[in-house]
């Protein structure tokens, strides 16, 4: 596993759009509807695992929802919507809400695609507002919680997922 | 071909005989069996009794032993393995088929699934080729994993669960889990591979558990718990369920595991309308 990179932005909108990528040698999962699933089911586990289970993945109906042990919603998810064309494989899950939403609306998106010779796996949050970020024009202190809590732990989760979807592809 | 299938007696092994009614037949057991559909043989993959015997004249061989609802579990599994895969590689076997656990393969298995994984292993360690087939729970009437559910929903108005009931899983009917195993018989495409066998859907325990109810009729309430630990639970589904604690257990550490497909390369090599969850439940209902 090569070329790491993690890049965080706000944009115009006032979304926030988070990214880290690594490259492998090769494909960690096979380009169809399974592998595309695989990549999101390894994310929420990548959740769990790096919070040792206080955070999880709860899913019902069309949607899952991320919560606290305890009960309390962090972030509730749209169904998966599973992408395997072209050599690019995704997961991406619509961002319906939860206490770290401001409101509704973004996603994130777990996805293999090619670059070069190798394989990129990426985890794309866009257009996510998150509530513990400083609102526009308020003082940088109050996005303390967002910026030192919430951002690292995003960008810790996914080098944890990259290395369980790794883990599994080499045991 | 000379087929011989150890573990006959189980819910996949009586599935299998339909399957593979063109073969020549030969059924293990550990007790003496005289019923239509095959030649009956007694032998005993933990101990080695038999084995030998069993394996005689046989091309393929159909690996469905496990010793869950024993103390030592994952050391019964490793030697009644190894014991196999010898005695298949001194009769000239061509293939072994056996039938793992999907989700065996990632990190932070259960004991169970580690088990699954660790006997195809061992199966393999004698030179035969191995095809692995892997699947989640199995939905099929006398389906160990299945009747917990069952048992479950018919008793219990309302449900204390663990939040592992939120896992997803991707369950299969019994009659397309034995529809890909009777078809890599002697495939020698698949010999030396391993294939995730999932159902058309993924679902969540809970889901299931909704969804069995609701073909029975009933609306359990379901509460979930963030803390239950398999210990616990294990004896709450001995209390309730059909299903002893013993073999409860590993099963209900398993659940913690998302139990999915990662690939769907059987589906190229044995096409097949697969059967829908509702569908394959009203059957095992039946």
């Amino acid at each position: 596993m090569t070329g790491w990179e993690t890049s965080e932005r706000v944009l115009e909108s006032g979304g926030f759009e988070s990214r880290q990528r690594v490259l492998v040698v090769e494909p960690m999962v096979e380009a169809s509807e399974a592998g595309a699933r695989t990549l999101g089911v390894t994310y929420w586990q990548a959740v769990d695992r790096f919070t040792r289970g206080v955070v999880r993945a709860s899913w019902r109906g069309g949607g899952g929802k991320l919560k606290l042990l305890g009960g309390a919603t962090l972030l509730t998810f749209g169904s998966p919507e599973l992408s395997f064309e072209g050599g690019l494989v995704s997961c991406r899950y619509a961002i319906e809400g939860g206490l770290l939403a401001l409101r509704a609306g973004g996603s994130v998106t777990l996805a293999q695609r090619p670059e070069g010779d190798q394989q990129e796996l990426s985890v794309t949050v866009e257009e996510y507002l998150p509530r513990l970020a400083a609102r526009a024009g308020a003082p940088l202190w109050t996005g303390m919680l967002y910026a030192k809590g919430q951002s690292p732990f995003h960008v810790a989760v996914s080098r944890r997922y990259f290395g369980l979807l790794l883990g599994s592809r080499d045991s | 071909m000379n087929v011989t299938v150890f573990g006959a007696t189980g819910v996949v092994g009586r599935a299998l005989v339909d399957p593979l009614a063109e073969h020549e037949l030969t059924s293990v057991s550990r007790t003496a069996r005289d019923e239509p559909g095959a030649r009956w043989v007694v032998a005993d993959a933990a101990t080695g009794d038999g084995v030998a015997a069993a394996l005689e004249g046989a091309e393929v061989v159909y690996y469905l032993v496990h010793s869950l609802g024993v103390r030592d579990f994952e050391e019964q599994d490793r030697v009644a393995a190894e014991t196999v895969a010898r005695e298949a590689a001194n009769a000239g076997v061509e293939q072994i088929v056996y039938l793992g656990g999907l989700g065996a393969d990632g990190p932070g298995a259960s004991p169970h699934l580690r088990s699954r994984r660790e006997t195809g292993q061992r199966l393999a360690s004698a030179g035969v080729p191995v095809t692995t087939l892997r699947a989640a729970m199995i939905i099929g009437k006398g389906s160990a994993a299945f009747e917990t559910i069952l048992g479950l929903v018919k008793r219990l108005p309302v449900m204390v669960t663990p939040s592992w009931v939120s896992t997803p899983t991707q369950p299969i009917a019994l009659d397309d889990v034995a529809h890909y195993l009777a078809g890599v018989c002697g495939n020698e495409a698949a010999f030396g591979e391993a294939y995730d066998t999932g159902g058309p859907e993924v679902m969540t325990y809970r889901q299931m558990i909704e969804r069995i109810a609701a073909l029975l009729g009933r609306k359990p309430a379901i509460v979930e718990v963030p803390v239950l630990t398999p210990y616990l639970s294990s004896l709450w589904l001995n209390l309730v369920t059909p299903v002893n604690a013993s073999v409860a257990r590993p099963l209900v550490e398993g659940l913690r595991n998302p139990t999915i497909a990662r690939e769907e390369r059987i589906r190229k090599l044995l096409p097949l309308e697969l059967t829908p969850f509702d569908e394959a439940a009203r059957r095992a209902l039946a």
